[in-house]
């Protein structure tokens, strides 16, 4: 009863702030999903195989579930979107539940991304404090400063391109920082033992594949790899500098502050900080808003602003939400469409106060 | 029957041979009734004691569902049998033989391919340019599941392999393979090559019982050689 009638208040903020309901589908072709979270993320997945063998699951996200549907309608357009459903996904956490009521907003197409991203997180912070809940602590990051940092450091284009990919696994991306101080990507001997192949390849027909492989191509990256060696000392180096900006915690009226004095210190460009305009517009607010350089790693969709709203009582995350400007491409759009969305999550809702 | 206590023993290929060995070793001779084609055997000095043959995989199973109480079967299966199954099963003693690696293998005409770095590079490739995802053929999907997402490899998908899966990347049904091996000759003479750091699982053969049954299994009077 307590969830019908916060879903009541919070779908009366959402219409009143101009979102439209839209229902997303409940069955998705699970290759979607597989090929957007990777085949691990099967066994979180509700399957069955249809009549016609296609592999469909009941949809584990709203988010995904809403970007199918505004491909689906061939939109070209600004949608902004509210919905009301359930998501389906099992978790690692056998005490969680399988079902997931949810309440979201999305705002897709749309080219104005500093306002999009205040509006969202005003309209989730304003629902919020409709249902007169008032501890909560905002937590908040952008994954993007994180991405414009690698682009400035002093590494091989191959390992940029591999922190990058990896940011959404802590654990790997620890490993990936170890390696990047310590062992060379290059073992000499075997160099020297492909070097003999490499030239006898290279008489071979270029088009002709290995294991779906172009010649051209296997030969193309060997070369870059060989002649892109990495230094120790570098490597060493830009592991720290890594290491020391995923350190960066503060209240967000201090975070043009702390980003200054680590830019200072590893003499970086500041241009960075201008990107976290929706953020720092943020400081003016009532609520207790944490910014972290290290938020926001769990969901590998995200590509700008992050943030999730938790109980302070028993820090139950009650919303959640982010910029995801290269889902819909990944979910087959041939255009670049921008997208940012959130949603509240009623069950811990109403676990939580 | 209550006293019975069932053992599953592999009913082919290397890894029968060397258990068979032991049991020689060990002064237990096995008689079946039905000679070489019977699956049921008993041990001559031990009444109370049947011994099936069965897949090593079977034996997996049958140690889950209790139907078996003591088997001898490869720490691959096992580890690559559900998370509920091996919660049932306890591992009681590691033996010297059936010793093999599961691997991944890449063609040995990738070259630019050393590590598993490299491959998490090419499976992004896949994805991002061909708009695909690398294929790996397996007969151990868990295995190879939970070790390439360890290893930071998202973009992949799991082709389903009954066997000679070295011949999968050169007939256009995957680009690797992760398979078993136990000198890689097989992999050398079918144009693959494990990667540096590409080991997955070293394994060996090993005794198991039915956690189910574990006092019955005590009694057997194998604890000598079993346990």
């Amino acid at each position: 009863m307590k969830s019908k009638n916060y879903s009541k208040k919070i779908l009366k903020v959402f219409k009143k702030r101009g979102f439209v309901f839209s229902e997303p589908d409940v069955l998705l072709d699970s290759n979607y999903i597989i090929q957007r979270s990777g085949e691990n993320f099967k066994k979180l997945m509700l399957t069955f195989e249809d009549d016609s063998g296609k592999n469909m699951c009941l949809r584990p996200d709203l988010t995904v579930a809403s970007c199918v549907k505004y491909l689906e309608k061939n939109s070209k357009g600004i949608s902004k979107i509210y919905y009301s459903g359930q998501a389906y996904r099992r978790s690692n956490n056998s005490k969680d539940s399988i079902v997931n009521d949810q309440l979201g907003l999305e705002i897709i197409g749309s080219k104005k991304k500093y306002s999009d991203d205040k509006e969202i997180i005003n309209t989730i912070l304003k629902s919020i404090n409709k249902i007169k809940i008032k501890d909560i602590a905002v937590n908040i990051g952008d994954v993007n400063l994180f991405k414009q940092l690698i682009e400035l450091l002093k590494i091989p284009e191959r390992w940029k391109l591999r922190l990058i990919r990896h940011f959404w696994r802590p654990n790997y991306f620890e490993d990936l920082l170890n390696r990047l101080e310590t062992n060379s990507d290059i073992d000499p001997i075997a160099v020297d033992f492909d070097k003999k192949r490499f030239f006898e390849m290279k008489k071979l027909n270029q088009n002709h594949e290995i294991a779906s492989r172009k010649i051209s191509e296997i030969l193309f990256r060997f070369d870059k790899k060989i002649r892109d060696p990495r230094s120790f000392s570098e490597g060493k180096k830009t592991a720290k500098i890594i290491r020391e900006f995923l350190k960066i915690t503060c209240p967000i009226d201090q975070m043009d502050k702390c980003l200054k004095i680590f830019f200072k210190k590893y003499n970086i460009e500041k241009n960075l900080i201008k990107n976290a305009l929706p953020i720092k517009s943020l400081s003016k607010s009532n609520y207790k808003i944490i910014f972290s350089t290290n938020f926001g790693r769990d969901l590998e969709y995200y590509t700008g602003m992050v943030f999730e709203v938790s109980t302070l009582k028993n820090k139950k995350e009650i919303a959640r939400g982010g910029r995801y400007d290269d889902l819909l491409k990944s979910l087959g759009s041939k255009r670049n469409v921008s997208a940012v969305g959130a949603a509240i999550n009623l069950n811990n809702l109403s676990k939580g106060i | 029957m209550k006293d019975l206590t069932t053992i599953g023993l592999p009913s082919k290929g290397r890894l029968k041979e060397s258990v068979l060995n032991l049991l020689k070793k060990n002064n237990l001779k096995l008689t079946s009734k039905g000679g070489d084609r019977d699956y049921f055997a008993n041990l001559d000095n031990l009444p109370n004691t049947q011994v099936i043959y069965l897949h090593a995989r079977e034996i997996i199973e049958r140690l889950g569902d209790g139907t078996l109480d003591i088997g001898i079967s490869g720490l691959d299966l096992l580890n690559e049998s559900a998370i509920s199954l091996q919660k049932r099963i306890e591992i009681t003693k590691k033996l010297d033989f059936g010793k093999a690696n599961l691997v991944v293998a890449v063609p040995n005409d990738w070259i630019d391919v050393q590590t598993i770095a490299d491959l998490e590079e090419i499976s992004f490739y896949f994805r991002d340019k061909k708009n695909l995802r690398l294929r790996v053929a397996t007969k151990y999907p868990n295995l190879t599941n939970n070790f390439l997402t360890t290893k930071g490899i998202t973009q992949y998908k799991i082709v389903s392999s009954l066997g000679a899966t070295e011949t999968y990347p050169f007939t256009g049904s995957s680009e690797i393979i992760t398979d078993i091996t136990s000198t890689g000759s097989t992999l050398e003479a079918n144009n693959l090559r494990v990667l540096k750091d590409g080991t997955i699982l070293k394994s060996q053969a090993c005794v198991l019982i039915s956690k189910k049954n574990k006092k019955k299994a005590a009694r057997s009077g194998l604890s000598k050689l079993f346990f």
